[in-house]
């Protein structure tokens, strides 16, 4: 018999003591694995959303970062439509609406859009469906998850809360997820139906040269020029800089930081535990001959196996949990079903740190530990 | 007395050992100068408390006295730097309640302390097969411990403490979880293992009847040597050297 195998022996004929070590590895290591990946997709779809759009210059309301409430005059578009280098002003109004089936406690992020705007440009729409033109009053388009979640497909219908009846001309597909639970309807539509004539949430500026240096900051400058209570925002900084990002950033970390800290303490138990049970039996190897070194390198290899194992179960666990809670209606659109594959190293990484960590001292105390007190240890 | 040079045929010695446990008032062991001669057979007596197995950890380096030396093979205990190694090379230990590992087979179990040695894994488990033929036990070489009656597990222990060819065999009561069938049987096995390999042997038993066999009798009360008795007045087979250190 080799050593490896003593060890691979002492950890699968007792079954019912690695199992538990291993479910309480499984646990801590799910926990965090399954807690940072909903997070940190979650701040993944939140920041693609802004990313991905071939926006050079967003316009809003000074002082306040909210997408949501900020409130500007549509006519301002065409005065920034005359700056020299601005290639297209866009005007868009974001809200949420209630829709019939879901009640009003669930709001559906709902975008007003122009049909030339390169937002709406930019959406993948799937066949057979189309992206709305100028003629398609009270047509809809849905995100992908919106529809299966409606369970709507083209040409349907779909009642607004407050009784507008709309036809979906295509479902859109995004690869963030906060986006596939949004629907795209025509500017005018959302300001009549809102009531937000007039009304915009800000402008997509699209530059001519927006490689030039110093191009992007002219005109934001010119832009700015055009009244107090104006901001323009480069889009790459405008996307660190929205609170909401900030919060769900923050959100992220806290919450990453939280399972960490529960998984490790986990971990930790799991680990000295399993070995302090084994006061005794490290005494009789000790009587029998084997020298401190030995004892340490067998716990650590068993705690290594069990901690791999652990994480491995774990990582499924908290996959299979992220894809169950992604299909949840309440969260659909929000909680991205894919865990990042960084996350699941980390996951086992943390698992074999904390696993040799917490394996670390009842080691050395076992190897401590005269052969005689260990064997009276009962 | 000693014809070989740098030879001691002393395997173990004690000088005026003491030990006293740090919870205890009491010394465990008191003052403590024996010898026990290679190849020798010796057991170890008295009442329950006694200081017998406290004795018997010191010789074997299991513990360390709080005063006096013990040497091994002529050489201070004190001033070995890895007891660990010199148990694993020289001594053989067997104890009363077995401590075989639950978990694994009996010619399993025969190859954990050779881990510490230099054999090769298809090695490890041609000579367990062989110490376990020795004991007789081949045929539960495969059952586990539990499926063991209790005389079979100590012989398995027995074979185990032989796994490194050890030069001394140092046994705790090792007949005292057992029917006085399986003693009778153990205690053939010590006498085998005495005069066929000349191994020394230093036993600790509660049986006066088993006790007779030895060669020697240590009787110990409250710490300390009360007699020491040669119940075979013949000559003591001093076997050759085994091991060149
Ligand atoms: N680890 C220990 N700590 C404290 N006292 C001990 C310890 N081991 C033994 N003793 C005490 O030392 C004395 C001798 O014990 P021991 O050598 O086990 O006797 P015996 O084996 O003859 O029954 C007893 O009084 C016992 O209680
Ligand atoms: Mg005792």
């Amino acid at each position: 018999m080799r050593f490896p195998t003593f060890v691979l022996k002492n950890v699968i004929r007792r079954r019912v003591r690695s199992s538990l070590t291993v479910i309480g590895m499984a646990v801590a290591v799910g926990a965090v694995v399954a807690l940072v990946g909903i997070s940190s997709g979650f701040e993944r779809s939140f920041m693609a959303v802004y990313q991905k759009q071939k926006v050079d210059i967003l316009v809003q309301q000074k002082g306040v970062k909210q997408r949501l409430t900020g409130v500007l005059d549509v006519k301002l578009g065409e005065q920034i439509a005359k700056i020299p280098g601005v290639k297209q002003v866009n005007s868009g109004l974001v809200d949420f609406t209630g829709l019939e089936e879901l009640g009003s406690a669930t709001g559906v992020l709902v975008q007003g859009w122009e049909p030339d705007s390169p937002l709406m440009k930019a959406l993948q729409v799937l066949p057979p469906g189309r992206l709305l033109a100028e003629s398609d009053s009270k047509g809809v388009l849905l995100g992908e998850r919106l529809a299966t979640s409606l369970d709507r497909k083209v040409g349907d219908k779909l009642t607004m809360l407050g009784d507008e009846t709309y036809t979906v001309v295509g479902i859109f597909h995004s690869p963030t997820v906060y986006e596939n639970g949004s629907m795209v309807v025509l500017l005018r539509d959302l300001q009549r139906f809102m009531g937000r004539e007039g009304q915009v949430s800000g402008f997509a500026v699209v530059v001519e040269h927006p490689d030039k240096s110093g191009e992007i900051r002219r005109i934001i400058k010119d832009i700015e020029a055009l009244g107090k209570n104006l901001e323009a925002t480069p889009t790459a900084e405008f996307v660190n800089s929205t609170t909401e990002i900030q919060i769900v950033r923050a959100i992220a970390w806290v919450t990453s930081a939280v399972a960490l800290v529960i998984g490790a303490v986990g971990m930790l138990n799991t680990m000295v535990m399993s070995v302090f049970e084994r006061t005794r039996e490290i005494g009789i190897l000790r009587a029998i001959g084997w020298g401190r070194w030995r004892v340490v390198r067998m716990i650590l290899m068993e705690s290594i196996l069990l901690s791999i194992t652990g994480g491995a179960v774990g990582t499924l666990g908290a996959i299979g949990l992220t894809r169950l809670l992604a299909q949840h209606p309440a969260v659909a659109g929000l909680v991205d079903p894919a865990v990042a594959p960084t996350v699941i190293v980390q996951g086992f990484v943390i698992a074999l740190c904390v696993g040799l960590l917490g394996a670390a001292y009842p080691a050395y105390r076992g190897a401590q530990l005269l052969p005689t007190e260990a064997l009276r240890h009962e | 007395m000693n014809s070989n040079e740098g030879y001691d045929a002393n395997l173990f010695r004690t000088e005026h050992v003491s030990k006293l446990y740090p919870d205890g008032q009491v010394h465990a062991v008191e003052d403590v100068s024996i010898s026990i001669r290679r190849g020798e057979y010796v057991a170890i007596m008295g009442p329950s408390g006694s200081g017998k197995s406290t004795l018997l950890n010191l010789l074997g380096a299991l513990d360390k006295p709080t005063s006096g030396e013990v040497f091994f093979d002529g050489q201070p205990l004190s001033k070995c730097r890895n007891t660990d190694r010199l148990r694993v090379e020289k001594f053989g230990f067997v104890f009363q309640s077995f401590h075989l590992l639950p978990i694994l087979t009996a010619v399993e179990n025969v190859q954990v302390p050779m881990f510490e040695g230099r054999l090769t894994a298809p090695d490890r488990v041609k000579k367990a097969r062989e110490l376990l033929a020795m004991v007789g036990m081949s045929h539960r070489s495969n059952h586990l411990p539990q499926k063991l009656s209790v005389g079979e597990r100590q012989r398995v222990a027995i074979a185990r403490s032989l796994a490194n060819d050890p030069i001394a065999l140092l046994a705790d009561e090792p007949t005292g979880n057992l029917d006085s069938v399986s003693a009778e049987g153990v205690f053939d096995l010590f006498a085998h293992l005495h005069h066929e390999l000349g191994m020394t042997i230093v036993l600790i038993t509660h049986d006066e009847e088993f006790g007779r066999r030895a060669q020697r009798t240590i009787h110990m009360q409250d710490g300390r040597v009360k007699s020491d008795v040669f119940s075979e007045r013949r000559r003591v087979r001093t076997p050759l050297p085994p091991f060149a250190v």
